[in-house]
């Protein structure tokens, strides 16, 4: 049952306009996945402390499940009453706070991490130089490009000035980054004694049931580091999620407008063709199906493009901006596909019932 | 079997009421049988053009009928009238009116999918009609690669698709030299002729009477008599020969014209109209 493809035709004859109309809904849908992307990168950077520690559980004061924008204190003591338990190999304490790093260049917003030495809670890796020292400081090196400083530098937080002593990598993200100094400078830095934020457990039973076990002992918060990495992207994604929306609604807009502008413009100069068509016996469902795939062959050729554009972008910003990740992923390409079908059959809205008006008897009248 | 491929009984068009109240079309009775030319003539507001509109059933009558093949195209719901017109007429415009965005071939293969032949069936029926005439090298060529007469070619290849039982041209060789206008002329004869379609043209080229089996004249919503008509010597159209058309004496000779614009201007110069004086 092939028929002659007259809405592509329509759409293709005219390729500056068509061009122009792809170009303008493919920009528009590059909006909203390098947004997704942005965001999902962003998404996975904000969890990467949590993700890439060798923790199998993480302990936390009664009632937190993240570290974002959160506090959170326990008693020191509670580190050896968790290593003393069944099921656990190891407990780390670590300090957290978010504050600034200052240089004389730059300042940045960054996770603080007190971790003793020889403990989990320090950098997975050092990219170059070493593990902090006392008075020392391990920053991530794109925050230390930012910031404008190397290896013998001096950066102030907590109050105080510290000498970088290495870099490490992956921690930094479109919003903060993450630094590392020892738990003792970090306790005299700010006067704390006998407490930590976090206790980063060792088991070597089923994560859960030993979390469980922690619980009920000590009356603290533990989870299985997966589940606190989901709470955390969690906290993140719904204090983020207002914004994303109406980025991605404008986004979706903007691709609306130049999908019902370009379908629009196209059918009001074909109206005549339009009353040439009903005189040769089309239905009105018919000229529905040629509007609607012309919306669909714009919408399908601009996601194609947008998808094209935000792999291409993806490549670029990862080389240049080594704080800003984009992730395109299968779910973002979905979800914009479903988006761009919908913005396409309401922008074929308007040119619908422009066609249903036309007269098959003006083809009689002349030009 | 009764061999009238349409006819028209008492057809009437009044659009507006009251005040403004226009009879476009008043009681008109037509017959035309398979095979034959019905060349309808007219000044313009004549009638000619809700006729024809009446008679391709794109515009329902006041009153009276059109009947296509013994169906009373009048009483059929709307919602037939498309499959009718794709199966049961071809057209013919004035101004061509192909699909500028399609193919020669493709302008007539959607006319044969609106039938319900799609596919390779399409594709050779098209090919087919157009090599017929003359178009094979034009099969991919879009319409403003054309010229007049090759898209008014392919604009009857598109009205013979479907192997309709009539053919409604509306001024099918206007904008067409003299010479392609009598081609057209011709392959419209042949569709009569040898296809058995029924062709109502609806034209002010006299060229065209002589491919007519009837020549009828369409005047305020009516049809007149035609045995006194004139040829307008400035634009080529035909015009009634009575005292309240405007005319002209010149050497003994009375000449007829469509408007007194014409007739100025062939009064200041009646050389340049009259062939073998100009």
């Amino acid at each position: 049952m092939k028929r002659v493809p007259v809405g592509r035709r329509n759409l293709f004859a005219e390729r500056r306009r068509a061009l122009l109309g792809v170009a303008g809904v493919g920009v528009a849908l590059l909006m909203v996945l390098a947004l997704d992307g942005i965001f999902a990168g962003a998404m996975k950077r904000v969890t990467a402390y949590i993700d890439t520690s060798p923790a199998d559980i993480i302990v936390s004061q009664r009632g937190v499940k993240g570290m974002h924008m959160t506090s959170s204190s326990l008693p020191l003591s509670a580190v050896e009453d968790i290593r003393r338990m069944k099921g656990v190999s190891r407990a780390d304490p670590i300090l957290f706070e978010t504050n600034s790093l200052k240089s004389p260049k730059a300042r940045a917003l960054s996770y603080v991490i007190g971790y003793v030495p020889g403990g989990r809670g320090g950098p997975v890796t050092i990219t170059k130089g070493r593990p902090p020292g006392p008075g020392e400081i391990v920053l991530d090196e794109s925050a230390a490009s930012k910031l404008g400083v190397s290896i013998g530098s001096d950066v102030s937080t907590l109050g105080r000035s510290w000498k970088v002593s290495g870099f490490t990598g992956g921690l930094t993200n479109i919003v903060n980054t993450t630094a590392f100094v020892r738990f003792d400078d970090y306790a005299a830095a700010r006067g704390t004694t006998g407490t930590a934020s976090y206790i980063l457990v060792g088991a070597e039973s089923p994560a859960g049931a030993v979390a469980r076990e922690i619980e009920k002992e000590t009356g603290l918060t533990a989870l299985p580091r997966p589940e606190f990495s989901r709470e955390e992207a969690k906290l993140v994604r719904d204090m983020s999620t207002q914004i994303m929306q109406i980025m991605t609604i404008a986004a979706l807009l903007i691709a609306l407008a130049v999908i019902g502008l370009t379908l629009y413009a196209d059918t009001l100069a074909r109206l005549r063709e339009v009353g040439v068509m009903k005189a040769l016996g089309t239905r009105t469902r018919r000229l529905a199906l040629i509007v609607l795939s012309q919306a669909a062959w714009m919408a399908g050729a601009a996601m194609a493009l947008s998808i094209v554009l935000a792999f291409a972008l993806a490549a670029v910003m990862s080389r240049a901006a080594s704080n800003i990740s984009i992730e395109v992923t299968a779910v973002s390409i979905a979800r914009v596909a479903i988006g761009a079908g919908v913005v396409a059959a309401i922008g074929a809205v308007a040119p619908l019932a422009r066609v249903a008006r036309v007269d098959p008897a003006t083809v009689f009248r002349r030009q | 079997m009764d061999d009238v491929a349409i006819r028209a009984e008492r057809l009437e068009k009044v659009f507006g009421e009251g005040d403004v109240q226009v009879r476009a079309v008043r009681g008109i009775d037509l017959e035309v049988v398979r095979g034959q030319v019905a060349l309808i003539m007219g000044p313009s507001g004549s009638g000619k053009t809700t006729l024809l509109s009446m008679l391709g059933a794109m515009l329902r009558p006041t009153s009276g009928k059109v009947e296509l093949d013994g169906v009373d195209l009048a009483r059929l719901p709307e919602s037939r009238l498309p499959d009718f017109r794709a199966t049961r007429f071809g057209f013919v415009f004035q101004d061509f009116n192909l699909l500028s965005s399609l193919s020669a071939l493709e302008n007539v293969q959607f006319a044969l999918n609106l039938a319900g032949t799609t596919g390779r069936k399409s594709r050779e029926r098209a090919e087919a009609l157009l090599r017929g005439f003359g178009l094979g090298h034009r099969l991919s060529f879009r319409p403003e690669k054309l010229s007049g007469g090759e898209k008014q070619r392919v604009a009857i290849s598109r009205a013979l698709a479907n192997e309709p039982s009539v053919i409604l041209a509306d001024e099918p060789t206007a904008n067409l030299d003299s010479k392609i206008g009598h081609e057209i002329a011709r392959l419209l004869r042949n569709a009569a002729t040898e296809e058995g379609r029924s062709v109502v043209i609806v034209s002010h080229d006299t060229r065209l009477k002589d491919i007519a089996d009837r020549v009828l004249w369409l005047e305020d919503g009516e049809f007149r008599e035609i045995n006194e008509m004139a040829v307008d010597p400035v634009c080529g159209m035909a015009v009634e020969r009575k005292p309240e058309t405007p005319h002209y004496q010149y050497e003994g000779q009375t000449y007829y014209f469509c408007s007194p614009e014409d007739r100025d201007e062939f009064a200041a110069e009646p050389t340049k109209f009259i062939p073998d004086r100009g």
